[in-house]
């Protein structure tokens, strides 16, 4: 016997108590993602750096949280560090076991944004004698970011989805509270039904971002045309010069 | 500091006029290898050296010591006096003091052409912005290309990209410009034009070392060749003496596959 009722998965869909799981599970992201940028930067640049020390705890931090899983590590923060006498609130276990995990996986993608930078590029600055700073920000970073923003992407989708897994310690964002709608009346598949529409809108509205950033990034990096390429180049008269 | 050039231990009155640049038993190893193998070279201000050679005989390793992008292993390089060693203040008053055009242009893609040539003013010489411009503007006008003042490097062609490189090196205002393959990247429609480019900054009275495979503007342009192979120099002489009279067997057959 089947039944399945449209008319309440519509319902779940606008019900407010979701709907606040859907800005928490949006505020986790961003906080995850802020937070593992930040983080991941620094760990990228031990990981670049000379120094044995700096460089192996690197290794060791990003073998560590790429090596686990996100779920292992969110119930060890909640439920094991009491334990040793550590304890937080609910939300920020969550945004620390998040933002640790991120960091790990963005601290690669930070790496591998600045090692496609080519050889060229420092060695123009070199001959310009460009400060060490001015290289960095003007030159390297710039270069460095639009490659990385693909990965980036990817990486923000990912925990998206991820934040799910929040709802194991309590968190109350879509997954717990779907959770809970569902235990009133067991309606699981209208309930998960809205849960999941929630979660498609929210990694399609980044893809679309995402997107966008990338053709913002890339224009200035246009190649010409074919067929302006065909065309006889004309000198122009009147200079734009909006440098 | 006043560097005792000559060694003689006074003063006389050349001696504030150093070479553009000395280098002295200079070695540089990869290595195993030998990639510069005692090379001896003084360059005078205003000379125009073309440095040629087969593959891999140390030609871009010599140039890419000379503004320490490579760091040579042993011996003494001199630019304008001032001694190449590990400090970076002399690093860097060598690298103001020169210029380098690379053979893959080696041009900023995310910033415009004038952005290109108005950073090193800007953040080297503290200049301010319109200054800047306008000295741009005056580079780019040199090397023929103002109109694409705006235009982002991806779309120039090669030889545009490489005369943006030239102006932009040149808005330092160095003594000495260095050329690595400047034209090897280029299609043969366009390393006319960039040629052209650097003839006319030869006429100017600019120190230039040049290597390249362009003969033709080596025999027009260079006051000395200089020959090199597996990390020696074998010859250096006036283009006439080496194109007609070569004295090394390996410069011949070098010759002989370059002059059909």
């Amino acid at each position: 016997m089947t039944h399945f009722s449209p008319a309440a998965c519509v319902d779940y869909f606008f019900n407010y108590f979701l709907m606040k799981g859907v800005l928490v599970t949006i505020g986790l992201t961003a906080a995850g993602v802020v937070g593992g940028l930040i983080l991941g930067m620094g760990i990228a640049l031990m990981r670049m750096s000379s120094n044995p020390v700096l460089g192996g705890f690197a290794r060791f931090y990003i073998w560590f949280f790429r090596g686990t899983p996100l779920l292992i590590q969110l119930v060890v923060i909640y439920s094991g560090l009491p334990q040793l006498g550590i304890k937080f609130g609910v939300i920020t276990c969550a945004l620390v076991g998040l933002t640790l995990n991120e960091a790990a996986y963005l601290a690669e993608i930070v790496r591998s944004g600045f090692m496609a930078v080519s050889a060229g590029q420092r060695e123009a600055a070199w001959a310009l004698s460009l400060p060490r700073w001015v290289t960095f920000r003007r030159i390297t970073l710039p270069q460095a970011f639009r490659l990385m923003i693909p990965p980036l992407g990817n990486s923000i989708n990912s925990l998206l989805k991820a934040t799910s897994l929040a709802s194991v310690i309590s968190v109350e964002e879509i997954m717990r509270r779907s959770d809970m709608l569902m235990q009133e009346h067991f309606q699981i598949l209208e309930v998960y039904a809205a849960a999941t529409a929630y979660y498609l809108i929210l990694t399609s509205v980044w893809d679309v971002v995402q997107r966008r950033l990338e053709r913002h990034f890339s224009r200035s990096t246009a190649t010409r045309s074919p067929r302006a390429a065909a065309r006889a180049p004309s000198p122009q008269v009147g200079l734009e010069v909006n440098a | 500091m006043t560097t005792d050039i000559d060694g003689d231990g006074g003063t006389h009155p050349g001696m504030h006029e150093a070479p553009a640049v000395r280098m002295e038993a200079v070695y540089k190893y990869y290595g195993e290898f030998t990639a510069l193998n005692e090379i001896d070279l003084r360059v005078e201000r205003g000379e125009k050296i073309v440095i040629c050679g087969p593959s891999g005989s140390g030609k871009s390793t010599l140039i890419r010591c000379i503004n320490h992008i490579e760091k040579h292993d042993q011996g003494l390089i001199y630019v304008n006096g001032v001694e190449l060693d590990d400090q970076r203040k002399n690093i860097d008053a060598i690298r103001r003091d020169t210029g380098m055009v690379f053979q893959s242009f080696n041009l900023f893609p995310h910033m415009t052409t004038l952005e290109n040539c108005i950073l090193a003013p800007m953040t080297v010489n503290g200049m301010a912005k319109q200054e800047a411009k306008d000295i741009a503007m005056h580079f780019l006008t040199k090397v023929r290309i103002p109109d694409q003042a705006s235009k982002f490097p991806g779309q120039l062609s090669g030889g545009q990209q490489q005369r943006v490189a030239i102006a932009r090196a040149l808005c330092l205002q160095p003594k000495i410009m260095l050329f690595d393959e400047p034209t090897s990247a280029l299609d043969p429609e366009m390393v006319k034009e960039v040629l052209e480019t650097m003839k006319k900054l030869a006429e100017e009275g600019m120190t230039m070392l040049c290597v390249t495979h362009e003969m033709g503007f080596a025999r027009e342009v260079a006051d000395r060749i200089v020959f090199m192979n597996e990390g020696k120099i074998l010859e250096q002489a006036a283009p006439e003496d080496f194109f007609n009279r070569p004295t090394s067997e390996r410069a011949k057959t070098f010759l002989d596959q370059i002059i059909r």
